[in-house]
């Protein structure tokens, strides 16, 4: 008797329970598995990783300062739920999101962001913009728990978007007590943030684990229990997996794209994510003065020997595009994208007849001989066939080139410091879909950034300093009319330059299991699902249309 | 004996040095450290204070003592990509890589010893050149090929394995047929002529004037003469798995040293490159003297020479 009472009691308080418990937590339930070829350097410390393995892997469990506009790809809110300059346009101010907290309980306050910032600029940062940072913020003020401002040696108008992940990395929020009190080895070894997914496993060479947080996250609820996020480098065997149902998701190649729809799979294109492009370094510099480089015409003719629609069909196989200048898409904010999308169509059209002719007015109606480096950017094995292909063409029009391949990672030594081995060098390269082309067009262009690509501080010719004043006018710049005309004048500058030559503007790929996950979209002109998985969907939720 | 093995000794020293020094002056050569170690937007002065707190600014003579001292205390750099003690990765993926070459050797030997047995018996007939058959396409079959293959048929079409990865035991059995194809055609070749050459000799005569089985013959004083030279290749083939495992472990994703290896050279992560090479180089090194010592303990005339 008292056990059957027992029984009925336990049953009757397991169904208040179950009533009581918040939908989160019923709801989520399933293993996402999501296979991708690289895991970077596959550590869960923000301040020692780069931009593509903080978009793939630790945008699932930490937050950006700044966030994404999740329907048209560009900056939005994050952390930070709006921010707005001072007059003089010497400080940022930015107002947090309340009620925020850390996996391990500890609330999100304006102090995190400070001591998040501080660390990226630190000297034991890799970020990419940390000397930046170092030099172009001059305190970090917190003014309340929700409020803290940032202030600058000169305006920065694009601080927000370079602190958005939808631009680069750095605005990563990470836990100041826990960190003083555990110390960076324990912090990477047991890493907090305050995403939609917490930390569980992080395996070497492997994978990594995550657990779904059971409250409601301002991101979104995630639908699976738990995210893996395995590297898997061989494209074969990640579509191997998709197929068999051990992965529900993987990213894959242009190449594969077709195999995989072929075998039944759903193949997710995410439009605008990358350009691939070519580049000249040192162009402008002494030593390579009589080259033929050095003109820019003879840049302009390469591009016109460049048959774009055949990379597009028979290497892209059809999921690409005729890009628009470099680092600009459809989604650019403050950019004349209908003007310049024309612009593109007639200028990076092939006329190899005009090429030639170009060559021959400049002196070079035999044509002349060109170094060039081919490459691939991890995750973009086509580009080395667009490299191998754009030679061709370029042998079509008397170029006699002679051409290196080279692995990215040893590529990457080259561009760094003195650039010698690179000077009168054209080579393949990438950039990633962004909505600021500020952001990349410093770090390209500008004569002390790491590429500068126009010109140096002892070698800066017209196009350079026309470049700089037009990109330091932008820095101040808040009229939206006028930051649109100098983001143009910007695009201009480098376009008549023909120093960095777009080649395609790529998209990003995924074979899917519908099986496994249901209908979901990437952020457009982001490549990485790193912001997405909350929002996948299990398949009984959300399926996937029948083909 | 000991006199043998302290003379293998410091051989292998003395080879460990030679591979130390070639790693650390290519490695040198490649390229400036420095620029991969430093953020995009490192400033001039950022690149100087690096090179003076890694020393780089010494010459490079003082630069490869300094090398070899901390090498020999066990400290070979740190990874410039995972941010953490370039032996403590090694260490850390070693285990994985161990766990499959036992079982390909076992694969190898199992299938590829019989096999060269009964191709020596029936030489010159079907037996022989299926055996041969074999031989071929395991030696000219690119493991990377069949790998693919083999999760094509077993994972994909048929779904009786897993694709990938590491896991229970059924994660075990494509790896391991990638990486022992090679060694079944290995060991078969081996045993076989050897087993032809042993098959000849003046004590097989006598065992079989005497009146032995012809299976106590073949299996017993035949095979376990012709074992000698097998051994010996053992030692080279576990030195191969060690080193050759860089593509099954891709293919099948499994996170072992030679993955890691790959991972050095696609990231140009040359502490950890040089630490993956040295290190392999002291466990190949060391599993050779094991083997050296067997063998000499085997045949007796391999320590007096």
């Amino acid at each position: 008797m008292i056990l059957g009472v027992a029984r009925i009691a336990t049953l009757a308080l397991s169904l208040i329970v179950a009533a009581l418990l918040p939908a989160a937590a019923q709801e989520q339930k399933g293993t996402l598995v999501f296979a991708v070829e690289s895991l970077g350097a596959q550590t869960l410390d923000p301040i020692l990783e780069q931009r593509p393995g903080n978009a793939v892997y630790q945008a699932a469990m930490y937050d950006s300062l700044v966030g994404f506009n999740l329907e048209k790809g560009g900056v939005g809110p994050g952390v930070a739920e709006r921010w707005e300059m001072s007059a003089d346009g010497l400080t940022w101010t930015f107002f947090l999101r309340p009620g925020q907290v850390f996996h391990n309980g500890d609330k999100l306050t304006a102090h995190d962001v400070k001591f998040s910032l501080e660390r990226q600029m630190s000297q034991g940062s890799v970020a990419a913009m940390a000397a930046t940072m170092r030099r172009t913020i001059k305190s970090i003020d917190v003014v309340d728990d929700l409020t803290v401002k940032v202030v600058t040696s000169a305006p920065q108008i694009g601080l927000p978007a370079s602190l958005s992940r939808a631009v680069a990395p750095e605005g990563s929020i990470m836990p100041k007590n826990y960190i003083e009190k555990v110390g960076d080895d324990g912090f990477r070894k047991a890493p907090i943030g305050s995403g939609p997914w917490r930390f569980k496993r992080n395996v070497p060479g492997d994978r990594i684990e995550f657990e779904a947080v059971t409250y409601n996250h301002w991101r979104g609820r995630p639908h699976f229990k738990e995210l893996h996020v395995l590297l898997v480098p061989e494209e074969s065997t990640r579509v191997a997996m998709v197929r068999t149902g051990e992965a529900a998701i993987a990213s894959i190649g242009p190449e594969t794209m077709l195999s995989a729809a072929r075998a039944g799979l759903e193949v997710l294109s995410v439009p605008g994510t990358m350009q691939a492009i070519f580049q000249f370094y040192g162009s402008y510099r002494p030593e390579v003065k009589d080259s033929p480089i050095a003109k820019a015409r003879v840049r302009q003719a390469l591009s016109l020997a460049i048959d774009r629609k055949q990379l597009v069909e028979h290497i892209m196989n059809g999921k690409a595009r005729i890009p628009y200048p470099f680092s600009t898409f459809e989604y650019t904010d403050y950019f004349s994208a209908d003007k310049w999308g024309k612009w593109a169509q007639e200028n990076y059209r092939y006329d190899p007849a005009l090429a030639k002719k170009i060559l021959a007015e400049e002196g070079y109606p035999n044509g002349f001989e060109l170094k060039f480096g081919n490459m691939a950017l991890p995750g973009t094995q086509f580009m080395v066939d667009i490299g191998t292909a754009i030679v061709d063409m370029w042998t079509k029009i008397g170029v006699k080139v002679t051409t290196k391949h080279y692995e990215y990672g040893a590529f990457v030594p080259l561009e760094r410091g003195d650039q010698a081995q690179l000077i009168g060098w054209a080579t393949m390269y990438r950039t990633a879909g962004r909505p600021d082309a500020q952001w990349r067009y410093n770090s390209a262009f500008q004569r002390d950034a790491g590429q500068r690509l126009l010109g140096d501080k002892d070698n800066c010719n017209a196009a350079c300093e026309a470049f700089g004043k037009v990109y330091t006018a932008l820095l101040d710049e808040r009229d939206t009319a006028k930051r649109t005309a100098l983001t143009d004048k910007m695009v201009e500058i480098v376009n008549d330059s023909w120093t960095v030559i777009p080649l395609i503007e790529g998209m990003g790929y995924y074979a899917i299991n519908t099986r496994k996950v249901g209908q979901f979209s990437a952020i457009p002109g982001r490549h990485e699902l790193g912001d997405v998985f909350e929002r996948i969907p299990r398949p009984e939720q959300k399926a996937w249309p029948k083909k | 004996m000991k006199r043998f093995i302290a003379r293998r000794l410091i051989q292998g020293v003395v080879l460990l040095f030679m591979v130390a020094t070639i790693v650390f002056f290519l490695g040198r050569l490649t390229g400036n450290p420095v620029d991969l170690m430093l953020p995009e937007d490192a400033t001039a002065e950022d690149r100087a204070a690096l090179v003076k707190t890694l020393g780089l600014d010494e010459p490079l003579l003082d630069q490869f003592v300094i090398f070899v001292g901390k090498a020999a205390q066990g400290d070979l750099g740190q990874s410039i990509r995972m941010k953490q003690p370039a032996a403590e990765a090694f260490f850390n993926r070693l285990p994985n890589t161990l766990v499959l070459i036992p079982w390909a050797l076992l694969l190898g030997m199992a299938l590829g010893i019989p096999l060269g047995v009964l191709a020596a018996l029936n030489r010159g007939g079907l037996l022989d050149r299926f055996a041969g058959t074999v031989a071929v396409l395991g030696v000219a079959m690119p493991s990377f090929w069949l790998g693919v293959l083999l999760i094509f048929v077993f994972s994909v079409e048929l779904g009786w394995l897993p694709s990938s990865r590491m896991g229970g035991p059924e994660h075990y059995v494509l790896p391991v047929i990638t990486l022992g194809t090679f060694l079944v055609a290995g060991f078969m070749r081996i045993t076989r002529s050897a087993m032809l050459e042993v098959m000849e000799s003046e004590f097989v005569k006598l065992a079989r004037i005497k009146g032995l089985s012809e299976t106590t013959v073949i299996w017993k004083h035949c095979l376990r003469n012709a074992l000698i030279p097998v051994l010996t290749l053992w030692g080279v083939f576990v030195g191969n798995l060690i080193t050759g495992a860089i593509v099954t472990e891709t293919v099948f994703a499994w996170p072992g040293i030679g993955r890691l290896t790959y991972e050095a050279v696609i990231y140009r992560d040359y502490p950890l490159l040089q630490a993956v090479i040295i290190l392999k180089s002291i466990l190949i090194l060391t599993i050779n003297l094991g083997v050296d010592i067997l063998y000499a303990y085997v045949d007796p005339r391999i320590r007096l020479t």
